[in-house]
């Protein structure tokens, strides 16, 4: 079944490369389309089918591959990565399906289907790996489609935008890649196999050293303070599916290694890392709270508050309880809902507006002219952006906060205060963008029609079902998350 | 036992098989291109390529030879002999593949071509199982003198002849400084010149004595890194590539890179055993400054064949980790690569010489919006390019992992995490030609690319390069995926060699010596 | 009175280092080629007084200085033969006007 997942994108791809025509896009789109909804439903089968209250990992295949590199072919998957699997499934669905008028087509949409569904493969691969230089591959497979999804199809700065990421990126994959060498050989480890690595035979000097670079690495990718700057561009420069597929799926990738190779990997001396990290979370969460305040530019602004709502997954990593752990993962699992829905409500406002700044839009929610139905759908993801109860981000940030206050009281008041300004500047977008008068000059806007706004439905559904029915999304986790927890203790 | 079977026996000289073919195949070249004239040329590269191809088979079939020295200690034929010969046969085999349709294009004579390439060649082989140092000189000396002759081959050209002569003299001085090393060793060892004895006599004496073999060490480091083009011994790399025909950029980047590397493996090894400490420190500095220097320089490049000229540069460093490991997953590693870089450096040249054939130029930029006019091209280009920056899953990204891993193990962290970081300095040079192909705009399409040629294959000379250009691009891709057959024949090559053997396990003693002393 | 091998060393060494003198300053090509020869002589006379004093029954010096000799004849006749085709083709061998490839 997992298999399928990394097999499936990948024969869509050939198939598409396979097309006679370049100008067929509807074709391209229907391929992809129809291999991602379909890893999609398998991830809803292997969620359906999932054992609950196993902890360990399942699924499990095992081929050796590189003997001599100790690189085995290993995947398996349990309730820390099923969520995001299923998270990745149904944004990459979207994000291709994504509304495309005649207006927006994607040029070259061969290329860009194939670079997709190539993309889907690979962050499959690195949630399920089980060996770390797999999980690297995967990792670092990657870093090529997004360079070349950024800079094809974003917008006017996309050069700059995709070597900043390229070059933050590969960076981080040394620093990964150095601390899994390192891993391998201290602890006389012939294999690369995560169940088989174990940290507590190390000193504790090395051990701490070895996080650190983890951590590190994992700290570009997420990215904590002062490692963000790619951040912004990068999520303002894609294309809207592009900024989707990003700020809803591949920022995960940071914080499930952080989980997963870090808190997972070194339990024994994450306690001496984790306060600094945690403070580390706590002035990215309110630094990027506040320049969202300042921002002119929408998307710009949704892109610094992905930036503050992601911390928190980093602040619960950190206090490692029980209760934080399934918070971050929740938290994960609601800013990837989220956040691909304000990307794709900001994609269709541009689209429909031409224009994402502030200053010019006003009045959107007029009912004749405007577009009201855009903007209930973004006054619901704001209210769970912001954490309003009912919402999946209020599962996500509550159980972060009551998981991590018991570790650090003081920084979750100040995380806190963080999700207070969440409110003041998604208000500030609510208010110019679409209360007030509309200036008469702007005219009538072209109707949504209802293909276009099909996914951000979808994604609203969604958070509002797992609001209401959260225990739905804990149970997928909860025994992983005790037992991933209970080793920090 | 009768004289002859004596003499037979003493010099073992099926051992020199595989030489014998390419020999004969030189020949036979020359004398049908005597005899036939220009009629001849359709199919005598593809004898040659017959020959090289029977010359490899031949490698197969003397794999574990049970006495593998031969010509009175002169040739050594063992296992990583002839991996190393495979590599070299095999590269020139592919070249004549990609340079029939070139040299043809240039109305000079392509079977002259053809037996100047195989004399390099067989220089290349030689010199990869050479174990004596007058041996050494004489293989090293054919394999330079045929490259300066093709690097000038375009004769009419002033960038041709210009680059000749640079090579010429820069490698003909390094040769003599070789030699000079040589002899002094010669002299030191008080009259051996077989490089597996040597070691026994040269006396560990302080002094005079040490002082020579230092100098010894360091002239033949200059002969030898001239081969594989390491910093600072690279100076001739950027012109010659440029100035050189493509065809025979693509196999001295890869052909006599490689010979260069496995005489620097069985040299180093065996006749500098006893300053092995000194020679590990001297590649290490080679290795870092050729990484760095290779790489940042590479940024700045304009030219395609500049630039992958400083890329080779930076590729030699990333090797020289597998020396300086001086372990059995270090050698192993080195040939690893070579033999992954073989595939990919050729098949970027490749497409170098069919965007070449078709507009005449090798400019970066000229290449902009490629894919909207030929996306096999484009396609190829970025795979090797890829691969040769070590994105997964193709080949060069396991060959570089492999390289670090082996190197990591042998404690060598500060050499692994500068190769670390420039090889991230090299993926933004080859995704800039990637981005370069595929991300213009139609609008931003150079000149070039717009009077580009409908793509044709049925051109005279074409077909040749698209099949090879389809192989390499088969096996750059899929070759790091299943490298585990490649890896076990590379680590039974250095495993059986008993000259790494011998040096390995000294090595171990060693080791565990000084760890009872600090135990202790 | 014997002649002890360090002179014929010193002499190949002074030799040598002649012929990296030369070979660093001279402009014209015609010169580098010769200093080249230089260098191999050096060797050459460094071989030879290691093989008359250290291994006069093998002489393996001699046989190497042999070698040395036919292929720095080889390596004169094709710098030669580059050296022409550059003059006919630029009318100069001047070594600093050879600049068509530089970064």
């Amino acid at each position: 079944m997992l298999n399928l997942l990394l097999i499936l994108p990948i024969i869509g791809a050939i198939i598409i490369s396979l097309l006679p025509s370049e100008k067929e896009s509807n074709l391209n789109k229907n391929i992809a389309l129809i291999f991602s909804s379909f890893s999609f439903i398998i991830t809803c089968l292997i969620a359906l089918n999932f054992d609950y209250n196993n902890g360990n990992f399942q699924y499990q295949t095992f081929l050796s591959w590189l003997p001599f590199l100790g690189l085995n072919y290993t995947v398996g998957i349990d309730g820390l990565s099923l969520p995001l699997i299923i998270l990745n499934g149904l944004i990459v669905t979207l994000a291709i399906y994504n509304g495309e008028t005649k207006q927006n087509a994607v040029n070259k949409p061969k290329l860009y289907y194939i670079l997709i569904l190539l993309l889907t493969t690979c962050v499959n691969g690195a949630l399920i790996a089980q060996n770390l230089l797999l999980f690297f591959l995967f990792y670092e497979i990657k870093l090529v489609p997004i360079y070349l999804l950024i800079s094809i199809w974003g917008r006017d700065k996309r050069n700059y935008a995709a070597i900043k990421y390229l070059l933050y990126t590969a960076f981080s994959g040394i620093f990964v890649l150095t601390a899994f060498l390192g891993l391998n050989f201290l602890t006389d480890g012939n294999s690369f196999d995560f169940d088989k690595i174990t940290t507590q035979v190390l000193p504790q000097a090395k051990q701490i050293l070895l996080l650190l670079t983890i951590v590190i690495g994992f700290a570009i990718k997420i990215p904590i303070f002062p490692l963000h700057t790619w951040l912004p561009d990068a999520y303002t420069e894609a294309s809207t599916p592009v900024s989707m597929l990003l700020g809803g799926i591949i920022s995960k990738l940071g914080t499930y290694g952080l989980i997963r190779f870090g808190l997972q990997l070194f339990p024994d001396v994450w306690g001496d890392i984790s306060p600094y990290l945690a403070i580390l979370a706590v002035i990215t969460a309110i630094y990027g709270s506040l320049i969202a305040i300042s921002q002119t530019d929408i998307k710009k602004m949704i892109a610094y508050a992905s930036l503050a709502h992601i911390n928190f997954v980093v602040l619960a990593t950190a206090a490692g309880t029980p209760l934080s752990i399934l918070g971050a993962i929740c938290q994960m699992f609601a800013h990837g809902l989220i956040v691909t829905l304000l990307f794709h409500l900001v994609g269709i406002i541009e689209e429909k507006t031409g224009t994402r700044e502030l200053s010019k839009l006003h009045g959107l929610m007029n009912p004749y002219r405007g577009l009201p139905f855009v903007g209930g759908l973004m006054i619901l993801a704001v209210m769970a952006s912001a954490g309003i109860p009912g919402m999946v981000g209020f599962v996500g940030e509550f159980l972060s906060f009551q998981g991590s206050f018991s570790v650090f009281p003081v920084y979750t008041l100040i995380c806190l205060i963080a999700t207070g300004l969440t409110a003041v500047y998604f208000v500030i977008l609510l208010n110019r963008v679409f209360f007030g008068k509309m200036e008469n000059k702007t005219g009538y806007l072209p109707k949504v029609q209802h293909f276009e706004h099909l996914p951000a439905v979808i994604l609203a559904v969604i958070i509002i079902f797992f609001g209401l029915q959260p225990s739905l999304l804990t149970n997928l986790s909860l025994t992983t998350s005790n037992s991933i927890a209970l080793l920090s203790n | 036992m009768d004289f002859s079977g004596q003499i037979a026996s003493l010099l073992n000289a099926s051992a020199i098989l595989p030489e014998a073919i390419v020999i004969v195949t030189l020949l036979l070249v020359l004398i049908i291109d005597l005899i036939f004239g220009r009629k001849s040329v359709p199919w005598l590269p593809y004898f040659a390529i017959a020959g090289l191809l029977a010359s490899v088979i031949a490698l197969f079939y003397g794999w574990d030879n049970p006495n593998p020295t031969s010509f009175l200690g002169s040739f050594t034929s063992d296992n990583l002999s002839i991996v190393f010969r495979g590599t070299v046969a095999l590269s020139t085999a592919i070249t004549i593949l990609l340079s029939i349709a070139y040299i043809e294009n240039t109305g000079t004579s392509l079977a002259e071509f053809v037996g100047i390439l195989l004399t390099a060649t067989l220089g290349g082989m030689l010199l990869c199982g050479a174990s004596e140092l007058v041996m050494i000189f004489v293989s090293l000396e054919m394999l330079s003198i045929s490259s300066y002759l093709l690097t000038g081959y375009m004769k009419r050209d002033p960038r041709s002849n210009e680059a000749a002569l640079k090579y010429l003299l820069i490698g003909a001085a390094s040769s003599a400084i070789f030699l000079y090393g040589s002899s002094l060793l010669y002299g030191l060892s008080g009259g051996v010149t077989n490089i597996n004895t040597i070691t026994a006599t040269l006396q560990a004496g302080e002094g005079l004595e040490s002082l020579g073999l230092a100098i010894a060490l360091v002239f033949m480091v200059a002969g030898i890194a001239f081969k594989i083009s390491a910093v600072p011994f690279h100076q001739w790399t950027p012109d010659v590539y440029e100035g050189s025909p493509t065809p025979v950029v693509a196999f001295l980047s890869v052909g006599s890179k490689a010979a260069g590397f496995a005489i620097a493996i069985r040299l180093f090894v065996t006749a500098f055993a006893s300053v092995t400490e000194e020679w590990h420190f001297i590649f290490t500095a080679l290795a870092i400054l050729s990484m760095v220097l290779g790489n940042v320089v590479a940024l700045a490049q304009t030219s395609m064949k500049r630039m992958l000229a400083y890329s080779s540069i930076g590729q030699a460093g990333f090797v020289m980790i597998g020396l300086v490991a001086d372990t059995q997953a270090g050698y192993s590693s080195m040939i690893f690569y070579l033999f992954i870089y073989l595939f990919m450096n050729l098949g970027a040249f490749a497409c170098i010489i069919l965007f070449a054939l078709r507009t005449g130029t090798d400019k970066i930029s000229d290449y902009a919006g490629l894919y909207q006019k030929d996306p096999l091209l484009t396609l190829g280009l970025s795979l090797c390019l890829l691969s040769l920056g070590g994105i997964p899953p193709l080949a060069g990204f396991f060959g570089k992992i492999y390289i670090f891993w082996a190197g990591w193990q042998a404690g060598l962290y500060g050499l692994v995490l500068v190769a670390l970081i420039t090889s991230v300095i090299s993926i933004y040079y080859y995704i800039r030609v990637v981005k370069m192909m595929v991300v213009k705009e139609p609008y931003e399409m150079s000149d070039i690319v717009k009077k580009y040629p409908p793509v044709r294959w049925n051109m005279p000379g074409m077909r040749p390069i698209q099949v090879g250009l389809v192989f390499l691009l088969i096996a750059t891709s899929l070759l790091g995926i299943l490298s585990n057959p490649v890896v076990t024949i590379a680590n039974k090559s250095v495993s059986s060699s008993l000259v790494l053997k011998a040096s390995l396990e000294a090595r171990i003693n060693n080791i565990s010596a000084t760890e009872i002393k600090t135990v202790l | 009175m014997d002649i002890q091998l360090e002179y014929f060393l010193i002499l190949a060494a002074a030799l040598f280092c002649i012929g990296i003198f030369g070979l660093v300053t001279s402009r014209n090509a015609v010169r580098v080629l010769m200093s080249i020869e230089l260098l191999l002589n050096a060797v050459n006379l460094n071989l030879m007084g290691f093989s008359n004093y250290l291994d006069p029954g093998e002489i393996k010096g001699q046989v190497f200085a042999v070698f040395v000799i036919t292929i720095a004849a080889a390596e004169a006749a094709v710098g030669l033969a580059i050296i022409l085709a550059i003059y006919r083709n630029r009318d100069t061998i001047d070594m600093e006007r050879f600049n068509l490839l530089k970064w």
